[in-house]
């Protein structure tokens, strides 16, 4: 899985900051629009307000005053105001400016009924500014025409502050989105970026790399922590598999060979059909040889990797059975056989697989004992769970080979004229580990004594 | 008996079907699933053997198929697969027996006869008798002629299946199968032990012996020798 250069865009974390800051920018978008409107309303309409009044007070000055007096009140009313403040203009029916502190009727910018707005040029110090004023005119009886207006250039200023800060405010909220959004994608990129090209190299056949893991407990290290374990796992089903393939290949070689020297022989014996007879009778054997050893190889790779099917076992049936089976066997060969079983025994595994793990043991037992022997089974309940022992009279294990016998084909030299597929003790230590059974090989002193312990389980 | 074999190694099939030929059978041969269930459903079988692995129709699919139908014909499953759980699955399906390749064919012969005995319904009587040995299910009581004999409670099950299969050949393997519940082989011949003390039990200080030897296949509990 190749990740493209332009996988930044891709990750999560960029696109969630991404999404997020779209998400913030809209909302204080809204916010600071709402307290733009709230307050651009309140503005315009304080100036309308006062430039009402003004108009209010004004006719109704006319109306009491002569035409001369409101003239000269117009007059008193400019040159107490600077147009800053307020602006003023009286003109006759022939637009000639009679009073006021601006020189001429202004070119209007935008009417709306009586209600107009304009731009008049102010010094500002040496220099001069256009300013906006917002104004009102009207007529009074004998077509003259009055302005009122007012100065609305601060707070046409201060409406433009505040859309600057909104925008500024949206631009920033996207900005620190996204700039988080890439250090927070590089991050988890080059994090991801690690982890493929490692599983990269576990695919093309490296099972032991594992996953580079970080001290930290986020979910990335959890998750590639657990991946490490899982790859552990496989490696070592992968190692197991091999094993049993190598050791399949060696125990079906060699008797292989053996089948290929009875046919061989079959066939060269001509007309001898007595010597014929013996060479198919061994191919005959071999071959149940063979399924015999494929069997338990196959019971041992069911039991290795668990994946068998589970009952409740009455441990104390079982054990007296496969105790009872072998009995006649063991007297047979001049053994005495002891069978110790507590009853009421029970546990989770598999009948057949433990059945077989104990006859095994019990096969072992006689097999490697000499006349005048003697064979303890037992099972009873100990401080772990319950525990299988069986004890023989017979040759034994030197204590450094024990571990090497539980391991697949190992038959010590001294025992290799007797039958058997030499897998006996392989499947034991595959059933017990299969039931958790902690396998323990010890001198009884003389013989052999295998015990297997179970841990108490839920059921 | 009129056995159908449904299995696709044509050499294995061909030797199958010689073999059951000889022991008296008529023999039918199907070489993937689809042909098997069509003769199965369109034609007088007694018995069916069937490989597990099949072109065109699987083996387990095929029995289930003609189970549905209603047929109760005794199905003998051969199969490569020999595991614990493979058998289960097998028998679920609705087999009768299952044999793991490769095979004996005596053991498949004994077993075939189990089988086609097994529809008798001889399984539920009382009393079992093979010539003057007589055995009581619900006393548990074994005699013969005039003599009592004792037994422990595995010989008698031992001797009732042997008995329950008077004159035909019973493997090892089906002992061990039917009568300990074992799907295993071990490593020795266990069996033969508890073979011979039954013997001892039942034809000590008899003239003509019951249980017979069958070289090479297993034992007959049966009145001619």
């Amino acid at each position: 899985v190749k990740i493209p250069k332009f996988a930044l865009l891709a990750t999560s974390s960029f696109r969630l900051a991404l999404a997020y800051s779209v998400v913030f920018a809209c909302v204080s978008s809204l916010l600071l629009g709402a307290v733009y409107l709230a307050v651009a309303g309140i503005v315009d309409r304080e100036t309308s307000n006062l430039i009402e009044a003004e108009v209010q007070g004004l006719r109704e000055q006319y109306l009491q005053l002569s035409h001369d007096d409101f003239i000269a009140l117009i007059h008193e009313r400019s040159e107490q105001q600077d147009v800053r403040g307020a602006v003023y203009l009286l003109v006759d029916p022939a637009g000639q400016a009679v009073a006021g502190n601006i020189p001429n009727w202004p070119a209007v910018v935008a009417a709306r009924g009586t209600w107009m707005q304009f731009t008049l040029t102010v010094a500002f110090g040496e220099d001069t500014r256009e300013h906006q004023i917002r104004a009102r005119q009207f007529v009074l009886p004998g077509g003259y025409r009055m302005l009122v207006g007012h100065d609305v250039q601060e707070r046409q200023d201060l409406k433009r502050l505040l859309l600057s800060g909104l925008f500024f405010a949206v631009f920033l909220t996207l900005l620190l989105g996204v700039g988080g959004g890439i250090l927070m994608g590089r991050r988890i990129l080059r994090e991801a970026r690690a982890m493929s090209a490692a599983s990269q190299q576990i695919m093309s056949g490296d099972l032991s790399r594992r996953l580079p893991v970080r001290n930290t407990n986020d979910e990335l290290n959890t998750l590639a922590r657990e991946i490490n374990a899982m790859l552990e796992k496989i490696e070592q089903l992968s190692l197991a598999m091999r094993t049993v393939l190598d050791s399949a290949a060696h125990d079906l070689r060699t008797p292989l060979n053996r089948l290929q020297r009875a046919a061989e022989a079959a066939l060269g014996a001509g007309g001898d059909s007595s010597q014929s007879q013996a060479a198919l009778e061994q191919v005959s054997a071999e071959v149940d040889a063979m399924r015999g050893t494929l069997d338990a190889l196959l019971r041992i790779v069911l039991a290795e990797t668990g994946t068998v099917e589970r009952e409740t076992v009455d441990l104390s049936a079982l054990v007296t059975s496969v105790a009872e089976l072998y009995e006649p066997l063991a007297q047979e060969h001049g053994l005495t056989w002891v069978a110790t079983v507590q009853s009421g025994i029970v546990l989770r595994g598999n009948r057949q697989l433990l059945a077989q793990a104990v006859a095994n043991l019990a096969d072992n037992a006689v097999k490697f004992s000499s006349p005048g022997g003697r064979i303890e089974v037992t099972l009873r309940e100990c401080a772990t769970g319950s525990e299988i022992t069986v004890q023989d009279t017979g040759i034994g294990i030197p204590a450094n080979r024990r571990a090497e016998v539980l391991g697949r084909r190992v038959r010590l030299e001294e025992t290799r004229h007797l039958p058997g597929s030499g897998l006996g003790l392989s499947l034991v230590a595959a059933v017990s580990k299969l039931h958790n059974a902690h396998l323990v090989l010890e001198d009884a002193e003389p013989g052999l004594r295998v015990r297997m312990i179970f841990q108490a389980s839920e059921s | 008996m009129h056995i159908l074999v449904v299995e696709d190694d044509s050499v294995a099939r061909e030797y199958l079907a010689k073999a059951l030929r000889e022991a008296g059978h008529t023999v039918d041969g199907a070489a993937n699933g689809v042909d098997g269930l069509h003769i199965a459903t369109s034609q007088p079988i007694d018995l069916l053997i069937v490989d597990r692995m099949l072109p065109k129709l699987d083996g387990l699919t095929l029995i289930q198929s003609l189970r549905a139908t209603g047929r109760k014909t005794p199905v003998l499953i051969l199969s490569a697969l020999g595991d614990v759980d493979d058998r289960i699955t097998g028998l679920r399906a609705g087999g009768d027996d299952y044999l793991t390749k490769p095979y004996h064919i005596a053991e498949l012969l004994a077993r075939i006869d189990a089988l086609i005995r097994r529809g008798d319904g001889s399984s539920a009587d009382r009393k079992l008798r093979v010539a003057d040995l007589e055995l009581d299910r619900m006393t548990r009581r074994v005699t013969r002629g005039s003599k009592k004999i004792a037994l422990t409670a595995r010989e008698f099950q031992l001797l009732e299946f042997l008995m329950r299969h008077g004159g035909q050949v019973v493997t090892r393997t089906m002992l061990l199968e039917s009568v300990w519940d074992y799907h295993f082989d071990p490593q020795t011949n266990v069996i033969d032990v508890h073979i011979s003390r039954l013997r001892f039990a039942i034809d000590k200080g008899f003239d003509k012996p019951l249980l017979h030897t069958v070289r090479g296949a297993g034992y007959s509990l049966r009145e001619d020798s």
